[in-house]
């Protein structure tokens, strides 16, 4: 195993210039407080592996998707499993990006130099907000019908645009299949793809930056 | 074993571990949970010199589905000089439809859907006509297939 590996990584070469950051020095009082933002990354990687199972078994169309929902939780070998997984990670996900954001207050570290991770941070969390909205439509039943229904009129409040604003997240102007497809592609595809970028980012400003002193 | 051995095997195993697991649950999820291919089978229904000469008559019959005892109902029709079966299913959301004789309609109870007696559309939400189900004559009786 520690052959092949080495093997890959005499082509690849990502050992190396993560040495120094792997054996960077540490601010001398950690706790496991610092381990927030990590439960978080790791809930996000339960998110994408339940989600990925899910996707193939469920089908986004108005006249399948409840149906397809209720065949995961029933027929499906251990569907109700990996679809609790899912939801509870989705939850969970954004409690411990709460609690991490509170660490970081706390310990002053969105001072500068790290103000712009400040910022990628809090976008993540708008975008687990949004990945949650949008998936909550996805099992097409009473409740999340009319949750988005309630949900995205509150777009067509804000003066001016919210009309349009509104025929845009709904695809038209009421909640129907359009609005699905709509809600599943932004949920598996454009959401994801963003998050992956973001913590990306995140991560390479905190191998550059290195951990804040704390206090 | 020192400290640091100590704990990069512990890490290693668990990520081993972790790896296997979550290979598992990802194989047993996506594997295939109905596999057994539906064939259609023949079912004796009524004999041959019952069959309607003009209109629809409802038949009730039974049949086995890997070995459960079903009982359903078809309409066996006979129009402009055609014999056909339809199914009772409305293509809406699946109530079993009525032939009104007077009105020459079959009618759904559920939602107002409306078909002719070829099972084309007439009125209400169903989105297609009534289904056809494959139908054969042999030694003086009319068998209708199933999807077993
Ligand atoms: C990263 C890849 C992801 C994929 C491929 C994915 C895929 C899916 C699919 C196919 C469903 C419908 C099945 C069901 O309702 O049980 C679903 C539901 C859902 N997803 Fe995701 N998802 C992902 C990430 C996320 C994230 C980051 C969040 C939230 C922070 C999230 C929150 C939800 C919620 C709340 C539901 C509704 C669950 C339910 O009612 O059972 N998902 N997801
Ligand atoms: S089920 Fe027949 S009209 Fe709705």
């Amino acid at each position: 195993m520690g052959k092949i590996l080495d093997w890959l990584d005499s082509r690849f070469g990502i050992k190396a210039p993560h040495q120094r950051f792997l054996q960077r020095p540490l601010p001398k009082r950690l706790s496991y407080l610092y381990c927030l933002g990590g439960v978080a990354f790791t809930l996000f990687l339960c998110l994408l592996f339940s989600g990925l199972l899910l996707s193939i078994h469920y089908v986004p169309s108005q006249d399948e998707a409840f149906h397809s929902v209720v065949r995961i939780t029933r027929e499906v070998r251990l569907g109700w499993f990996v679809r609790s997984i899912h939801k509870w990670s989705a939850n969970l996900l954004i409690v411990f990006i709460i609690l991490h954001t509170i660490r970081v207050v706390v310990h002053r570290a969105y001072r500068p130099p790290r103000e712009l991770n400040w910022l990628v941070g809090a976008m993540t969390l708008v975008i687990a907000f949004a990945s949650g909205f949008t998936g909550y439509l996805l099992p097409w039943d009473q409740k999340a019908y009319w949750a988005t229904e309630v949900g995205t009129s509150m777009a067509g409040t804000i003066p001016l645009v919210g009309k349009y604003l509104l025929y845009l997240v709904r695809g038209g102007p009421e909640v129907n299949g359009v609005t699905l497809i709509r809600f599943y592609s932004l949920h598996v595809l454009w959401l994801p793809l963003c998050m992956g970028i973001l913590l990306w980012a995140h991560f390479h400003m905190v191998k550059r930056q290195g951990i804040s002193g704390g206090l | 074993m020192d400290r640091r051995k100590f704990l990069s095997v512990t890490i290693k195993t668990f990520f081993v571990i972790l790896g296997v697991i979550t290979s598992a649950i990802a194989l047993i999820t996506t594997y295939p949970f109905r596999i057994k291919k539906r064939t259609v089978k023949y079912f004796p229904v009524m004999d041959e010199d019952e069959l309607p000469r003009r209109g629809v008559k409802t038949v009730v019959f039974s049949y086995k589905r890997q070995d459960r005892l079903l009982t359903t109902r078809a309409f066996v029709v006979n129009h402009a000089n055609e014999l056909y079966v339809l199914s009772p299913v409305c293509t809406h959301l699946g109530c079993l439809v009525n032939w009104h004789r007077k009105k020459k309609q079959f009618l759904c109870p559920c939602h107002g859907g409306k078909y002719d007696i070829t099972g084309k559309v007439l009125a209400g939400p169903p989105p297609a006509p009534l289904t056809r189900l494959p139908m054969r004559i042999q030694k003086g009786k009319l068998y209708i297939g199933m999807k077993v």
